[in-house]
């Protein structure tokens, strides 16, 4: 059983590392389908989903290295 | 293969390989402790029995990925090849500032062994069970990261069977060189492996999320390696910009 638990909690700490960067990424993915859906250009939805893709990677960086130097 | 397959197939494959080289070191390190502590039979039962359960899922669960349509199939890879390889890139990126200790294989060596020994003064009996359930936990768990990064990497375009040729290269190059030196493989550059495959399993996972949105992206598969490059530019100045912002040596665990 022990075996099963670590198996999910695993799985789910691939994904799901930091919960925060994990949600932010969900809801830019979800804009940029909006956005689409919208007829918005393409490209343009693809620039939005990579720079803020490269936008959160960088703030959850960031954010955990202020959170370890006030620890 | 033509010049375009190979421009997407490369990545697939060079990431299947250093992905499952990090995830097998890690697991061989494990099974070493085992093997030197309670010998190489309940070491070597918890491998193959771990083995043999991935190679179930797989054989099970992979004729499915062939009836979920190919635009869903990449949106669905796409987005968790983005939270997984994001998630990598960010712990890769804190290592390399400093601002986290950086992975250890004979630190984990050592505390594998410890916590083995530890049990061995509790439960006697039992433990070859134990040894063997340890070996087999290790392989199961980290084999299940290279097989989720061998479906990712090489689902959306067909290239399953290339992406897992780069991770069996990848189980047999860890064996030969950990039959050879018999101790844990501490000299294997681990977060320079995660940085590149963070890097590139990020570049694939915009990749995919666009295409499976219904983005067609300039250059079509050259495209990944302009992500890569835009992955691995942001990285690095963030490490290095941490670095200055928050001087802190951390010890290696």
């Amino acid at each position: 059983m022990s075996i099963l638990v670590d198996v999910a909690k695993e799985l789910l700490g691939m994904f799901l590392a930091d919960a925060r960067l994990a949600t932010a990424t969900l809801l830019l993915v979800a804009i940029v389908a909006a956005l689409l859906a919208g007829h918005v250009e393409p490209l343009l939805g693809g620039a939005v989903l990579l720079l803020g893709c490269l936008a959160l990677l960088v703030e959850a960086t960031v954010r955990e290295a202020r959170h370890r130097s006030i620890s | 293969m033509d010049a375009a397959t190979w421009g997407v197939a490369a990545p697939a494959i060079g990431s299947a390989f250093l992905a499952s080289l990090v995830e097998v070191v890690e697991a061989f390190t494990i099974v070493l402790a085992v093997g030197t502590l309670r010998g190489w039979r309940p070491a070597a039962l918890g491998t193959l029995s771990a083995l043999a359960v991935l190679g179930l899922a797989v054989v099970l669960l992979g004729p499915l990925l062939g009836r979920v349509p190919i635009q869903l199939l990449q949106l669905g890879i796409g987005v968790l090849l983005l939270l997984f390889g994001m998630g990598w890139l960010r712990k890769a990126t804190l290592r390399a500032a400093g601002v986290i200790a950086l992975h250890n294989e004979d630190a984990i060596f050592t505390s594998e062994s410890a916590q083995l020994s530890k049990t061995a003064d509790q439960r006697r009996a039992s433990l070859d069970w134990i040894a063997g359930l340890t070996a087999f936990k290790a392989v199961l768990l980290e084999g299940l990261e290279v097989a989720f990064i061998v479906i990712a990497v090489g689902a959306g375009r067909g290239l399953l069977w290339p992406a897992a040729l780069g991770a069996l290269a990848a189980c047999l190059a860890v064996l030969t060189v950990g039959v050879a030196v018999h101790k844990p493989l501490a000299k294997v550059p681990e977060n320079t492996l995660k940085f590149g495959v963070g890097v590139m399993l990020s570049a694939f996972g915009i990749f995919w999320t666009g295409e499976g949105l219904g983005i067609d992206w300039p250059g079509h598969d050259i495209a990944l390696i302009a992500f890569a490059a835009l992955f691995l530019v942001v990285a690095h100045a963030t490490a290095a910009t941490l670095r200055r912002v928050h001087p802190r040596p951390v010890t290696a665990r």
